[in-house]
């Protein structure tokens, strides 16, 4: 029940600088996914607000209560910050039943007995791991002790819950319904909740807000997922959010040209900003955002198709350029499906144009 | 998301923020444990082999190079070091292969059987072959010249094929022990695919097995040789009487004649540093010619390998595996309680001639109950001291981190190296009154530091694994549940790495109890210690006697080991 604000915040391990003058506020009672590449610094990012490493600059609050203040000298112990941590490797300890690896941030609390008992019992419900309460880890699979570590940070009210990758290993049946769990108990403790992912999916169905970081350590958007779908800030977050295609373009003879190797450039007649037009621009386009049209310019000839139960999944060649689109059924009810082998003609829908990548300019 | 491998370093720079913690606390007792335990005396030995009064003396170390017997020392160092590596670890592998990797019967009982000569302390075997093969009087050699009406005596242990036969019983478990764990954890189908590639089976040992499991190999080898390399027990035993000398029973000799006076101490430590010169060489050559890869392919987990089919092979193998074990093992073990029941040694083996005196004899006798009790002492102080300071130790190393751990490591792992006859110089002359006018001699005291010097790398081998096992995280995990630091440590870390602490124990605790290489040159009139006193009692030509304390020392390790077993099958967690 309190906001967390990182400010100003920076890692180092040696001479390899983690994280530089990170700021992030995360609000009261909200689900927040930290989404980023493996070595972004998440992880290193959560360690700093647990209190397991120690940032050079910065300061950490957790509603009004300072855990770090580089400046003025201020290092809440780990074991002080009430913080309730579920690891990526569960870290659930072999020697303890689950029932004691759960009861055990209980006991340290020093709370009454049968109260610890209870509280206990009430988490592993939650967890739905009743039955295992006697049962030692290494008798238990991965989601399973998975569950346990959740019930373990569930069991003592903390302001703040990190959750790092916590469902990876659930099949995914399990994973939906825990990520309805998360979001019910968030709910019912109105708790913060900090979730790290790299998969955008869960993220998507968990989080009031996400926070996209770079690879280099930097906050690339922090918004709702509307936002950072709709409005990517940059190439990055549209390229790491969902599948996207890329298509050269530059200034043709009369108006935009997409360059797809093969023989000629081939005419764009959508709205292309000026700049795009400069040289060095790709046109960015999701699958969805591509539509069967055959009075557009652009033909392409269709390589594969493949029927996924809700859509169509297809792969397209424009002259030697492969994108990749994908179609509902709705859509395939009222436009039509393309077979195998066809030329079809397609159009883009919000389209967006970011400056290529270097080497990978020509196709 | 990788995990950073300074996690904990973090977590212990977190903490260092305080004036006065405990890890900077245990760091700090570490250094200076190790400096009063290991660091000293090794110094202590160095400075006296080159440095007399103060002044740089050469002199005496380049006497006791020139000196003949001890160059022809060395040499039978070498030699029945190289011998036993060789045969040893030839014997090991075939051996761990027929029962590793081969359709035998009886494995598990035939496993269980080749452990026994590791436990079975290599000093007392010599004792029953000196018995039986004696160049002058070992009984089975009487029997054979009469039998054959020979003029000599048809096999003579007391020579260097000798010694290298029996340490090469008791060593090879070393060789063997490694490669079947090795061979047990590769996966199969490593050896299956070269099959399917169109290798006959000989090719897929010659080619695939063996070059596989020839980091295990290196290793078992590489435990020979620097065991044999410091080994007492056996060459006293058998070569003593006869001037055959290796550098550990040279140094003995020296440190005896001269009385135990500085000068006789002196040569000793020039010795030392010849023999720790021999050992250092050794382990350079043997890391050349076995410079030891490592495969990723071996796997943690337990796969069941295919086994090999010996077909006509099978009744052969199997009755020369069982000849083994009855040689190496029964023989001897039967030998020693034969003659312990004798009136008196030379007479012949038959029922009118035993008795049970010599066994009213050893515990009616102060001295044998006193050699068991200060055996007991030592060994089971050196086992729970090792057991906290080696984990002490390893948890510096793996979790703490501090600056200079490398050295740390290095100076725990130091005395593995260094053989134990070394090692006791080094305790003479560090703690017989020459620092801070602390004199331990001739006390059970300094036996007990050598112990611990010589046995700590034992107990901070097996900690170290096994906190290698315990993932940081599962230490911060507590912390950020609200558990201290020391707390952690008591609810987490300690109970995760109980069982490894406890074979530690054992793994000090054992050979501890049989000892006799470091003990014979720090024994007082009144410390004695089991291995000492045996090796006393035979030395005086009260062989039957020695015999039958030795038989009583067996019947202790056999209690004590299954004990151990018993101990260390239910493990928990982990």
């Amino acid at each position: 029940m309190a906001n967390v604000k990182f400010d100003n915040i920076t890692v180092s391990y040696g001479n390899h600088t983690v994280l530089k003058n990170f700021s992030l506020e995360v609000e009261s009672g909200r689900i927040v996914c930290l989404v980023g590449p493996s070595g972004c610094g998440k992880t290193t990012l959560v360690r700093a607000l647990l209190g397991l490493n120690k940032p050079e600059t910065g300061v950490i609050t957790v509603g009004d209560r300072c855990l770090f203040d580089a400046k003025k000298r201020v290092n809440v112990p780990a074991e002080k910050r009430n913080i309730g941590i579920v690891f990526q490797d569960y870290a659930v300890w072999p020697h303890m039943t689950v029932l004691e690896n759960v009861c055990y941030p209980l006991k340290k609390q020093r709370r009454p007995k049968d109260e610890i008992q209870k509280r206990a019992m009430h988490a592993l419900e939650q967890v739905h791991m009743t039955e295992y309460a006697k049962h030692l880890p290494n008798q238990l699979s991965g989601g399973q002790q998975q569950r346990v570590a959740i019930a373990r940070a569930l069991v003592v009210d903390s302001d703040v819950l990190v959750m790092d990758e916590p469902i990876t290993n659930l099949d995914a049946k399990l994973r939906e319904e825990m990520l309805l769990e998360i979001r019910m108990i968030q709910k019912r403790l109105n708790a913060t909740i900090l979730y790290i992912t790299h998969d955008q999916q869960s993220a998507l169905q968990l989080c009031d807000k996400m926070a996209i970081m770079q690879q280099d350590g930097t906050l690339c958007q922090y918004g709702t997922d509307e936002e950072i779908i709709l409005h990517p800030a940059n190439r990055f977050t549209f390229e790491f959010i969902g599948v996207s295609n890329f298509i050269p373009i530059e200034k043709g003879p009369a108006g935009a040209v997409l360059k797809c190797g093969g023989a000629s450039p081939i005419p764009y007649d959508g709205e292309v900003p000026q700049e795009a037009l400069g040289g060095g621009y790709e046109l960015g386009v999701r699958p969805n955002d591509i539509v069967f049209d055959p009075s557009s310019p652009i033909q392409a000839h269709v390589t594969s198709r493949v029927f996924l139960g809700s859509e169509y999944n297809y792969f397209l060649n424009i002259g030697e350029k492969q994108v990749r689109v994908q179609q509902s059924m709705l859509d395939a009810r009222t436009r039509g499906v393309a077979k195998e082998g066809e030329t079809v003609g397609i159009r883009f829908l919000n389209t967006r144009f970011y400056p290529a990548k270097k080497g990978e300019q020509t196709v | 998301m990788k995990r950073y491998d300074g996690a904990s370093a973090e977590l212990a720079a977190v903490d260092g923020r305080k004036r006065l913690n405990m890890d900077k606390v245990m760091t700090a007792v570490c250094f200076v444990l190790l400096l009063i335990i290991v660091v000293i005396p090794i110094v202590m030995i160095i400075y006296n082999a080159f440095f007399n009064e103060g002044r740089l003396e050469l002199g005496t170390f380049v006497d006791q190079i020139k000196e003949e017997k001890n160059l022809s020392a060395m040499w039978n160092t070498l030699k029945i070091a190289i011998g036993a590596t060789i045969l040893g670890t030839i014997m090991g592998v075939f051996y761990a292969w027929l029962l590793g990797r081969s359709d035998i019967p009886a494995k598990g009982l035939m496993r269980a059987l080749f452990n026994i000569p590791y436990m079975f302390p290599p000093f007392l075997g010599a004792m029953a072959w000196d018995m039986m093969f004696n160049g002058r009087s070992g009984y089975i050699n009487k029997f054979l010249r009469t039998l054959f009406g020979l003029k000599t005596m048809p096999i003579n242990i007391n020579s260097v094929w000798g010694i290298i036969f029996v340490e090469v019983s008791y060593y090879f478990p070393f060789v063997f022990m490694q490669v079947v764990s090795a061979l047990e954890r590769m996966d199969p189908t490593l050896e299956e695919s070269a099959r399917i590639a169109g290798a006959k089976q000989r090719q897929v040992i010659w080619k695939i097995t063996l070059p596989l499991v020839k980091p295990a190999i290196s290793a078992g080898a590489l435990l020979i040789l620097t065991t044999s390399l410091a080994h007492f027990g056996v060459p006293a035993i058998l070569g003593y009487a006869r001037g055959i000398y290796t550098l550990p029973t040279r140094i003995y000799a020296v440190i005896y004649n001269s009385g135990g006076s500085f000068d006789g101490i002196r040569q000793g430590a020039a010795l030392s540093v010849m023999l720790v010169v021999v050992v250092s060489l050794a382990l350079i050559l043997q890391n050349r010619i076995l410079s030891a890869g490592s495969y990723d392919i071996i796997k943690g987990k337990s796969m069941r390998p295919t086994l090999i089919k010996l077909r006509g092979a099978k009744v052969p193998l199997l009755i020369l595996a069982i000849l083994t074990l009855v040689l190496i093992v029964i023989v001897p073990l039967v030998m020693i309680v034969l003659i312990s029941f004798l009136k008196a040694y030379g007479l012949p083996l038959s029922f009118e001639n035993f008795t049970l005196d010599q066994y009213r004899t050893v515990f009616a006798s102060n001295g044998t109950i006193d050699s068991i009790k200060n055996s007991l002492f030592a060994s089971i102080t050196a086992g729970v001291v090792c057991m906290f300071l080696g984990t002490l130790v390893a948890y510096v190393v793996q979790k703490i981190r501090p600056k200079g751990k490398g050295a740390l490591e290095v100076i725990s792992m130091l005395p593995y190296a260094i053989p134990g006859t070394v090692l006791s110089i080094g305790v003479i002359l560090a703690w017989s009154g020459r620092i801070f006018g602390i004199n331990l001699y001739n006390t059970i005291w300094i036996i007990l530091v050598a112990y611990l010097a010589r046995y700590l790398s034992f107990s901070m081998k097996t900690s170290s694994a096994a906190l290698l096992q315990v993932h940081s995280s599962l230490e911060e995990a507590a912390r950020v549940c609200g558990a201290s630091h020391t707390e952690s440590l008591a609810d987490i870390t300690l109970p995760l790495i109980r069982p490894a602490m406890v074979s530690g124990f054992f793994l000090i605790f054992l050979p501890a109890m049989r000892e006799v290489t470091t003990s014979i040159l720090l024994y007082g009139p009144y410390t004695r210690t089991l291995g000492v006193q045996i090796y006393s009692l035979r030395d005086a030509g009260m062989i039957p006697q020695a015999a039958a304390l030795a038989t009583v020392a067996i019947g202790i390790i056999i209690v004590l080991n299954t004990i151990v077993t018993k101990l260390t099958k239910d493990r928990k967690g982990v």
